[in-house]
């Protein structure tokens, strides 16, 4: 089943959240990952969604979302002309034998260090959902003690048009 | 700014510009407020029920039969919980009722104060909308905002929670003026050009079928949907809700189709070459099980208000969001430029007049000698009563017999609990239509299951005078699951035989109001002139036979044109 973001503007009401999540669960739909933050324009907030659906599901959960009051804009962000990112920190285990090793892989990834403890590394990674997968994956090997991610965020590009004549 | 008012003073002054003139309600704690202010109010009627339950039914049914929105209200706590069944009513059959529920002051909201109860919370998922008033300062436009939701776009319940001390600081907020929701501007103009496509194919269609639900009725557009299917010479079945939507008795009438329906109706469904359905959602008792054959070789046209409807259940040819008055009014306007269109005396028209002629011919029911059938009893209410009169139902057999048997003449005159199927509906809705339309005879066909449910509003209808007449079709049985139990689940009759029946004679005579017992078919015409000419409410005791079915039906997983119990129509 593929993934879908869902990118919406909300009314910063007391309530919103719980009735946009309410929707899902109500119809049954699960919800993969859920940020919510501020947005551009004053007393609205923007939540990311993204769950899973087949394009008439998709299309079934939009139409839903656009029903609730609070909600003023709704849209389906196209993963191939969006950008797409997801923040990531682990704790892994690390002492003198294998510390190297897994910085040298944190390099790699354009990962932070951002903490270290004589057995453990605390990494930071902002990237791409599916490279942090990756990411993560490759540190299984040292051992992982613990792991946050936000969830995603995403934002459409903007399509310069081709100035006609 | 403008002067200072209390908050119940802006809470009524709201109300009187919404044009409110009746409210149903039942005080407590933290209500005290409002209905103090209310004490001495003279153009609100406020009616005491006797649950609250009773209090958001009565809110619908007043809706349902008036066109404006139904007002209720209730305490916090158990009033407010005690409203939700009535809430989701409204909510699933698209009514619009606006409630009001009390809460804990403001300070004490999250400490499990006594009679307090997350409303807010609670009435989210079967509301439309619903508002917490957190301050005096947004009390007119929580209120005015709250009409505009429940009467626009797809109808709906609201809710409106209101701490007690919210109800009475003063505030010289007072919002004048329409309020405008950034995020809600229901959609109402259809699209001219998928108007001008639907039009053409209407035209083209050899075999056109309308199918028209509740939204029709909601947008006051049943004449226009008699124009567009004479014009069409178009069959019209309809939903449970659609019922009245064009006189039953008219020659294009095919009658209800589903699950219950007739089966003239889903067999048109399955043998018309164009389908347009408006104002209606493909309930899952309207399609049957599968959802493939229904209606599958007809070109399917479908037009809501609610564009989530579409496709939502049938995929369709031509989706077209709108409102049913304006969509039909516009493909009238497009089909009248065609020539020559006015086909109500064309093959199809006189195959659906034959048709309905059929229907009509296999409901005369041979009485089985002098003893009460449903049947024979609501054959009679159909003579007795005259053309503007109201029947509601409960939920059940009794429901089914009505909407199969009862020929309803006019919209917003059958009226029934449709996608909540709520058992205890038709008597408080009966009271509500009532104090809409006093002049109107009002019955409620009832089971006796449902009517003990909500008999204590025969109290409220007594010292209100409310005087509506309720039928019950006394089986002594919950009579539709019985019928299952018959049917499908080897005979095995599980808590559907009822014990003890009270003598609804009595009981109704114990408030006071009228009551009568029917056993035999020539006593049903004098006892609904009694009940009728007696001034007050009244319950009619028809003992009908204990194990009657309800046929034909579409069976568990069936199609909708293969019913089962068709031994009686001559058209199978």
């Amino acid at each position: 089943m593929p993934t879908q973001i869902i990118s919406v503007l909300v009314e910063d009401e007391a309530g919103s959240l719980t009735r946009m999540s309410g929707m899902f669960s109500r119809r049954g739909i699960n919800i993969h990952s859920l940020t919510v933050s501020p947005s551009e324009k004053e007393g609205m907030s923007r939540m990311t969604i993204v769950t899973t659906g087949d394009e008439r599901e998709i299309e079934k959960v939009e139409k839903q979302l656009n029903k609730l009051i609070e909600i003023v804009k709704v849209n389906i962000l196209d993963k191939n002309t969006s950008v797409v990112r997801d923040l990531c920190l682990l704790k892994v285990y690390a002492d003198k034998e294998n510390r190297a090793e897994v910085i040298e892989i944190a390099n790699a990834f354009k990962s932070n260090i951002v903490d270290i403890s004589i057995r453990t590394i605390t990494l930071e990674i902002a990237a791409d959902p599916r490279d942090i997968d990756r990411f993560v994956e490759l540190m299984k090997n040292f051992g992982i003690k613990e792991l946050f991610r936000t969830g995603v965020t995403a934002i459409s590009r903007d399509v310069e048009k081709k100035s006609g004549g | 700014m403008t002067e200072e008012l209390k908050g119940t003073e802006i809470i009524v002054k709201c109300l009187k510009e919404e044009n409110v003139k009746n409210i149903f309600g039942f005080p407590g704690g933290q209500l005290i407020p409002l209905y103090d202010r209310l004490y001495d109010e003279t153009d609100i009627r406020s009616i005491l029920v006797r649950h609250e339950q009773g209090a958001a039914h009565a809110a619908d049914g007043y809706a349902r039969a008036s066109g404006d929105p139904g007002v209720c209200m209730a305490t916090s706590g158990p009033g407010a919980t005690n409203l939700v069944t009535g809430l989701l009513n409204a909510t699933m059959d698209s009514i619009p009722v606006v409630a009001f529920t009390a809460q804990v002051p403001t300070k004490a909201i999250g400490t499990d104060a006594f009679q307090e109860a997350d409303t807010f919370g609670i009435t989210m998922p079967i509301t439309k909308h619903n508002f917490l008033v957190k301050s005096t300062d947004m009390l007119s436009w929580t209120i005015k905002g709250a009409f505009k939701i429940a009467n626009t776009g797809r109808k709906g319940a609201v809710v409106i929670d209101l701490p007690n001390d919210v109800q009475q600081k003063t505030s010289k907020e007072y919002y004048r003026g329409e309020i405008k929701f950034t995020g809600y501007n229901p959609n109402i103009v259809p699209n001219p050009l998928q108007l001008k496509r639907i039009a053409q194919k209407l035209v083209e269609a050899e075999r056109p079928l309308i199918l028209a639900g509740g939204g029709v009725i909601q947008a006051n557009a049943s004449d226009d949907l008699r124009t567009l299917a004479e014009y069409l010479g178009a069959g019209v079945a309809t939903t449970l809700m659609g019922k009245g939507v064009i006189p039953e008795n008219h020659p294009l009438s095919l009658g209800m189709i589903g699950m219950h329906g007739r089966l003239c109706a889903n067999r048109m469904i399955n043998n018309c070459d164009v389908l347009l359905a408006i104002g209606c959602r493909f309930s899952d008792r309207a399609t049957g099980w599968s959802l493939e054959s229904f209606a599958p070789d007809a070109i399917k046209i479908h037009c809501d208000i609610d564009s989530s409807e579409l496709n939502k259940n049938i995929l369709v040819d031509f989706p077209l969001v709108g409102d049913a008055k304006l969509v039909i009014r516009d493909l009238i306007k497009f089909i009248k430029k065609y020539e020559d269109v006015k086909k109500d005396t064309n093959i199809w028209g006189k195959r659906v007049n034959q048709l309905h002629n059929m229907c009509e011919e296999c409901e005369v029911v041979k009485c089985r000698g002098d003893s009460l059938t449903p049947e024979v009893i609501i054959k009679e209410i159909n003579k007795f009563l005259d053309d503007n009169a109201i029947v509601t139902t409960e939920v059940g057999q009794n429901q089914m017999f009505a909407a199969h048997y009862y020929v309803t003449k006019k919209p917003r005159q059958f009226i029934s609990s449709g996608g909540l199927g709520t058992m205890g509906f038709g008597f408080p809705a009966a009271i509500g239509a009532k104090v809409a339309k006093p002049e109107k005879q009002v019955l409620d066909i009832a089971g006796d299951g449902s009517f003990i449910m909500v008999c204590q509003e025969l109290a409220t209808a007594m010292t209100e005078n409310i005087p509506v007449v309720v039928a019950i079709l006394n089986n002594s049985y919950l009579g539709m699951v019985r019928q299952w139990q018959e049917l499908f689940w080897d005979k095995r009759y599980s808590k559907t035989k009822l014990g003890t029946i009270p003598d609804f004679v009595k009981l109704a005579e114990s408030f006071g109001a009228y009551g009568e017992r029917v056993e035999k078919v020539s006593d049903i015409r004098n006892s609904l002139k009694n009940a009728f000419d007696s001034g007050v409410v009244s319950v009619l005791d028809f003992k009908v036979e204990s194990e009657t079915n309800i046929l034909p039906m579409v069976p568990p997983g069936g199609k909708i044109d293969e019913m089962i119990g068709v031994e009686r129509c001559r058209h199978k």
